[in-house]
């Protein structure tokens, strides 16, 4: 019994600390906490356009999510799905208005290119780390800026559009625009794709020997070494298909949401993206879960800013706290400097 | 030329002094044991509060302080998650990293009641040298504290192997903790840099990594307070480098040139981490 309530009492504190240190943010802000939350969950979840809204902002998390999960369940830690996502989305949308195919293979190429992307983006720092055994937290970070500075001087040069007011490439036409999934919201049939590859991810990791390599790789590399599995394949691998899907979430949002590239399509969601997947557990499924969890947030943050002039950055004060609080759990057996590919 | 060549030399000095703080900090944390990837968000702490107290009292050394405790505040947060808690360090640098950036942007609107960039504060000015002059010194002092005193021996110990440092009757986490703390307060003193002595303001990105350059300059510089100085040289020479060029040369393109000093610190990470061992312990919770 008494081991029972410790095992809960964890959670609740946690949960009481982040409502506590949210109602501050909020009279910090000059807005009660019963005011600040209801505009909260209002603007997220009530009516058919916030809704839309939310599951808009859930997409584009859940794709960098699941890229994260798979990086991570082969003791990877990967913080460059911003960049890779940036990298996926400058693909598709650097094609997409060149295009003059059905629009069915249209949206199979974007989304191939988006994964290409951040395959090749994820893979520099999966081959670095194979090869060089270079610290892939730093690395996977250093071409988050990378990618920044390439994709704004592609996107404001040789590939800008021309009716473009910044770094934006081209329109794709209307064809190539990914159908509408709940009509009158922006929310288009993306997430569909999203889900899928959650699905997908879930049968590789329970049902192939690829996923079975890749958890003992990141469970017990020495044992994993010792039985044959290939670490420095599944090192490069792993970190280049954890950018592919980030870069498809680029996709996406390319040709779901905003049908052109801006160098500003992100506010982040690959950074957001990590605290979905520790919320997840790693796991596919339950990280959908989550990724709706944090879309009400994202959505209902800025609605929330709008309507009662709590700054949205504090939703992402609590998305930092979660994933502090979430370091207590232990994910992986040994990740120093030292610890070879 | 050799007017481009001293401002180059100027600059560089100039940009290495924010890496230099921090990946002192980075060697600190790293020899006792604890990986900090939090250095990014204690460089944002370290940037905003300064402005913030500069802001209040008009004095921008009181200002650097309030940056440096801000640093030395989430440090300690780090330090007791990693030695109370015990939790994945690379994680809980992270949460801190998101805290940080969130809490930098939120405080903007608050205080200054706008999105993105502070008021102008006032700053250090012309004295900032002063605070450039005193990364060497710092440097020194933190050789020599970690080779030539028991503190030192006893900090890399722990993080070689913190059992062997129990069983001398010593407290590995203890050591950490103030390990990590220091290293915050590193970190803050960089980021206190950017904000009140390079400028005068804050901006939201204004970090732009350098936190994560600073790990890499460690790495670079084989866990060690002089090797890590000299290489966040040679990354201040390469962010100086993208100034200097930029406009000089037409044919150069402007915006990708900005990613030079990430570039330098991928291939700097590439070419020497297969011939240099870290820490035993170091991120190992203990």
């Amino acid at each position: 019994m008494k081991r029972e309530a410790r095992a809960f009492a964890g959670p609740i504190v946690a949960v009481l600390a982040i409502a506590a240190l949210m109602s501050a943010a909020m009279l910090v802000a000059g807005t009660t906490p019963v005011a600040g939350f209801s505009a909260l969950i209002a603007g997220a979840l009530g009516g058919r356009n916030e809704i839309g809204e939310t599951l808009v902002a859930t997409t584009a998390l859940l794709f960098p999510a699941l890229g994260i999960a798979l990086a991570f369940r082969a003791g990877l830690f990967n913080i460059g799905a911003e960049g890779q996502l940036l990298v996926g989305a400058l693909f598709a949308g650097a094609v997409g208005p060149l295009l003059t195919i059905p629009p069915a293979a249209a949206f199979v190429l974007l989304f191939f290119l988006g994964a290409l992307g951040g395959f090749v983006w994820g893979g520099i720092a999966g081959w670095m780390k194979a090869r060089f055994n270079a610290n892939e937290v730093i690395s996977t970070l250093m071409l988050n800026f990378v990618a920044a500075s390439l994709t704004l001087e592609l996107a404001g040069g040789p590939l800008r559009g021309p009716v473009a007011s910044g770094a934006e490439t081209a329109w794709l036409p209307n064809a190539y625009w990914l159908p509408t999934l709940i009509s009158h919201t922006r929310l288009s049939t993306g997430i569909l794709v999203a889900l899928a590859v959650a699905v997908a991810l879930h049968f590789v990791f329970s049902r192939t020997v690829f996923g079975y390599e890749l958890r003992a790789t990141g469970e017990a590399p020495e044992a994993a070494r010792r039985n044959g599995i290939n670490i420095a394949r599944i090192t490069w691998l792993s970190l280049a298909l954890s950018g592919a899907i980030a870069g498809m979430g680029g996709a996406a949002i390319v040709t779901g949401e905003l049908h052109r590239f801006n160098t500003q399509l992100s506010p982040g969601y690959g950074f957001t993206a990590i605290a979905v997947a520790l919320v997840g557990d790693l796991r596919p499924l339950w990280i959908c879960v989550a990724a709706f969890g944090f879309g009400i947030l994202e959505a209902g943050g800025l609605s929330m800013q709008a309507s009662v002039q709590v700054p949205k950055d504090a939703i992402h004060v609590i998305e930092g706290l979660i994933v502090l609080i979430l370091a207590a759990r232990r994910y992986v057996v040994t990740r120093a400097h030292g610890a070879s590919a | 030329m050799s007017g481009i060549l001293l401002s180059l030399a100027l600059l560089t000095v100039i940009k290495a002094t924010p890496i230099v703080y921090a990946a002192l900090g980075g060697v600190i944390s790293e020899r006792s044991g604890v990986v900090n990837i939090g250095l990014e968000g204690m460089m944002i702490a370290g940037a905003f509060t300064a402005v913030v107290v500069s802001y209040y009292s008009q004095n921008p050394v009181l200002g650097l302080f309030g940056g440096v405790a801000a640093g030395a505040l989430f440090g300690f947060v780090l330090a007791v998650a990693a030695t109370r808690f015990k939790v994945d360090q690379i994680v809980a640098g992270t949460g801190i990293n998101l805290i940080c950036a969130g809490g930098a942007a939120y405080g903007l609107v608050i205080i200054f009641n706008q999105p993105g960039a502070s008021n102008q504060v006032n700053a250090l000015g012309g004295d900032y040298w002063v605070l450039i002059a005193f990364a060497l010194p710092c440097v020194a002092a933190l050789h020599w504290l970690l080779y030539r005193t028991p503190w030192g021996l006893r900090l890399r110990a722990c993080g070689e192997n913190p059992a062997a440092v129990r069983s001398a009757g010593l407290d590995p986490l203890a050591l950490r903790m103030w390990a990590v703390t220091l290293s915050g307060a590193f970190a803050g003193l960089g980021g206190a840099f950017l904000s009140v002595g390079e400028l005068n303001l804050y901006s939201d990105g204004m970090t732009a990594g350098r936190g994560f350059i600073a790990l890499a300059a460690v790495i670079f510089g084989r866990w060690t307070p002089a090797g890590a100085f000299a290489a966040a040289l040679v990354f201040g020479f390469f962010e100086a480098l993208q100034f200097v060029l930029q406009g000089r040369i037409a044919w150069l393109p402007p915006d990708a040139m900005q990613a030079l000093p990430y570039v330098a610190a991928l291939i700097a990470l590439a070419g020497v981490t297969g011939k240099v061992r870290a820490p035993a312990a170091d991120g190992v919770p203990y």
